[in-house]
């Protein structure tokens, strides 16, 4: 099987877990610390900061070094990376139906004002 | 044969857009080689068109010779014909002697993909609307193809969760 490209793969595993999804949901509403982000689940700090060192390396959230609680945010290019692999079938439609507006355009016959 | 339904609305993939054309026209340009071959491929291919038989059970097998020199074969076999008002068939990736196959890059992609298009006149315009759902699939495969289309705006619920089975397959 042919691998994905790297960050892909990296983004897909890290969404591939529930909980991880749920903190990036938490973290879409704005940014939230640790202690914040651990108290919908049933988890200790250590566990969710686990979580959030996956979420780090793939990219999708950011952790500010200036304030002392280190607030996390959610970081969306990767998502949009993402969203591109998924929106393909898509894309690949839309442009096949651009192809066939322009072949239509070539089919008029010749003399005739648009 | 009544075509095959979708298991649920949200794996219909739809898509529609008006052309500045007859619904004849429309239904030429969708139906017979001459056209198809050359609008249909991506930018780059060359579309060969190995069989083009316009009736129930009849196939439509296609390569698309990309510019590497791979040619990438597919079909459609025709379940219902209504010119020029509609058009059912079943597209598959396939051999080059018609074979279904699955696609390299999407293991998981289902096999067989009903596609049902209808034209539509309108004000001397025709509105040409696609939709397709997958058939005889697995839950896998249908939540792939669900995935394959949604749009972002279901956010981290919906599609997400649909991914989980094939992430796991992917890193299994």
């Amino acid at each position: 099987m042919p691998e994905l490209h790297d960050s892909l793969s990296q983004t897909l595993t890290a969404l591939a877990d529930p909980t991880r999804r749920a903190i990036l949901a938490r973290l879409s509403h704005g940014e939230a610390s640790v202690t914040e982000l651990a108290e919908p689940f049933e988890m200790s700090l250590p566990a969710v900061s686990k979580h959030l060192k996956v979420l780090e390396k793939a990219g999708l959230i950011s952790r500010s070094r200036e304030a002392q609680w280190r607030p996390c945010k959610l970081e969306t290019a990767p998502l949009q990376a993402v969203d591109v692999w998924l929106g393909d079938y898509r894309k690949m439609w839309e442009e096949r139906l651009d192809r066939l507006d322009a072949y239509l355009k070539t089919l008029k016959p010749t003399g005739e004002l648009n | 044969m009544p075509l095959e339904q979708p298991a649920s609305d949200a794996e219909i993939f739809t898509i529609e857009r008006v052309f500045d054309a007859s619904p004849e026209l429309m239904w030429d340009v969708c139906t017979k080689a001459e056209h198809l071959g050359q609008w249909f491929g991506p930018p780059g291919t060359t579309v060969k068109v190995r069989t083009l038989d316009l009736k129930p059970g009849g196939v439509f097998l296609y390569g698309m010779e990309m510019p590497g020199g791979v040619t990438m074969w597919g079909k459609w076999v025709f379940r219902e014909i209504d010119a020029p008002r509609s058009l059912a068939y079943v597209v598959s990736f396939c051999t080059e002697d018609g074979t279904p196959v699955r696609h390299p890059m999407m293991p998981l992609w289902p096999l067989e993909v009903l596609a049902v298009q209808e034209f539509f006149a309108e004000g001397g315009k025709t509105r040409m609307k696609s939709r397709s759902w997958p058939i005889h699939a697995t839950a896998e495969e249908r939540a792939v193809f669900t995935a394959g289309h949604a749009s972002m705006q279901m956010g981290f619920s919906g599609a997400w969760m649909q991914l989980d089975a094939y992430l796991a397959r992917m890193k299994g």
